[in-house]
């Protein structure tokens, strides 16, 4: 009994910590978004290996500092779908960008 | 696409390898392993796998679309059921198709419709326009031919299938047959193929000497892109190192296909195997394996046959393996030939 009562009380807690996430995830998407269109401006590509491994081992860093179950592959793993999702923001804005600048110039 | 990457590949190679794949607007799914790195592709853009597999430091592409799309079971998950006045192809019912290799008489074919018919046989087979390795070998009797096929179908309530070689030849087929074949020589004969495209008559697609399952379904993919949507699929064996049998007959086709495919799948046992003492095991064999029929070559005097005649059964060979087919077919829950046939005791 006592333990369906921690099962429920921890569940809650991942219900409110997927909260806090998702609201994160969608402040970087945003952030991801604005540096796609500067990097458009700038003439810059969408996919940056340096960048992405800068980030990967950044957040590599931060984890080791905490010292929990989850390992610096993890993380890494992690990371590395956030920012597949990131390039393909930036890829779908650009493919809106050219179409409309196409549009216009008909 | 799945883009695995060798074990030693570099950071430099990997990157380079989603450069490429990002620049053709594909989205990049990259996933680090213990020992090797996977790239998921996914979107729209168009991409080769083959020069992907060209890049430094790629172990394998692997696609998992596949090329055609119409004859996919993706496109269509029902199985296709072609229906031709009270004929149904596709269906529960095991539908086999007999008759001899070419119109030669009208008493050959009239007895050989009367033969095929008493045995079960829902449509007669039989040439007037003959492919054949060599052009000293006889070519067929032409629309005469057509003529004698169509009274003896009529005569015994069949259905007619004949091939069609040529796209010049489609009109005056088209006139007497039901079912247009394709044989294995002209599988990927593309302009013939877009021109049955054009037709709404349901066309037997046989399989190429050495074509693969991919190549077979877009050969078909063809014929469905042209808006004719009857293509029924024919296994009639593939050429491999062995030399006792005509070809290899391919039954591993049928599983295959029914997954790949919604089109019906038939066998044709009597080229697969080119002796017509082996034809009897591998019909049971497709029918066991679930094929949706038959074509087998039938002659009421294959000694006399001006084509083919080592790979004819005799009529009462294919009466016994009627017989034989009525009691594997219940097995896998499929039938054969509904309605009662008169039984007879055969000359030879």
């Amino acid at each position: 009994m006592a333990a369906q009562l921690n099962l429920d009380a921890l569940r809650d807690e991942i219900d409110k910590i997927d909260e806090v996430i998702v609201r994160l995830l969608d402040s970087r998407a945003r952030c991801a978004f604005s540096v796609g269109r500067l990097k458009h401006q700038l003439g810059r590509p969408i996919y940056e290996p340096a960048r992405e491994a800068a980030v990967i081992a950044h957040v590599r860093q931060v984890n080791e500092r905490l010292g929990g179950p989850l390992d610096g592959d993890a993380v890494a793993r992690l990371y590395e779908r956030i920012m597949d999702e990131a390039r393909r923001i930036q890829r779908l804005e650009a493919e809106r960008d050219a179409r409309e600048q196409k549009e216009g110039k008909e | 696409m799945v883009v695995v990457m060798k074990e030693r590949a570099s950071d430099t190679e990997v990157e380079a390898v989603i450069a490429s794949l990002v620049e053709m607007g594909m989205d990049v799914h990259r996933s680090t392993g213990a020992s090797r790195i996977v790239l998921g592709v996914v979107g729209g853009g168009k991409v080769d796998p083959r020069l992907i597999e060209l890049m430094a430091g790629v172990h394998e592409v692997l696609r998992i679309t596949q090329p055609y799309k119409l004859a996919s079971r993706t496109f269509k998950p029902d199985d296709t059921i072609i229906t031709i006045g009270d004929l149904r192809i596709g269906g529960d019912e095991v539908i086999v198709i007999a008759g001899p290799c070419s119109a030669e008489s009208e008493e050959q074919v009239h007895a050989t419709a009367a033969a095929v018919k008493r045995a079960g046989a829902k449509v007669l087979r039989g040439g007037a326009f003959k492919p054949r390795s060599s052009p000293y070998s006889f070519q067929g009797m032409g629309e005469a031919g057509l003529q004698l096929l169509r009274a003896g179908a009529n005569a015994h309530d069949l259905k007619l299938v004949t091939e069609v070689m040529d796209a010049s030849q489609i009109e005056v087929i088209g006139r007497y047959a039901d079912i247009y074949q394709v044989g294995a020589r002209n599988m990927q004969n593309f302009t013939l193929l877009r021109e049955l495209g054009r037709t709404r008559k349901p066309i037997l697609l046989k399989r190429g000497i050495a074509a693969t399952m991919e190549e077979w379904l877009l050969s078909a993919e063809y014929i469905l892109a042209g808006g004719n949507t009857d293509v029924i699929l024919c296994e009639r064996g593939i050429r491999t190192f062995e030399t006792f049998t005509r070809n290899t007959l391919d039954l591993s086709a049928i599983p295959i296909i029914k997954e790949l495919s919604h089109l019906p799948i038939f066998v044709d046992p009597s080229h697969g195997m080119g002796r017509r003492d082996k034809v009897a095991p591998m019909a049971r064999a497709a029918v066991a394996a679930g094929a949706d029929g038959l074509i087998i070559e039938v002659h009421n005097d294959p000694d006399h046959a001006m084509s083919d005649g080592a790979q004819s059964m005799f009529p009462s060979q294919f009466d016994r393996l009627m017989a034989e087919l009525r009691i594997i077919a219940p097995a896998i829950g499929r039938s054969i030939c509904l309605e009662p046939v008169a039984r007879r005791g055969w000359a030879r």
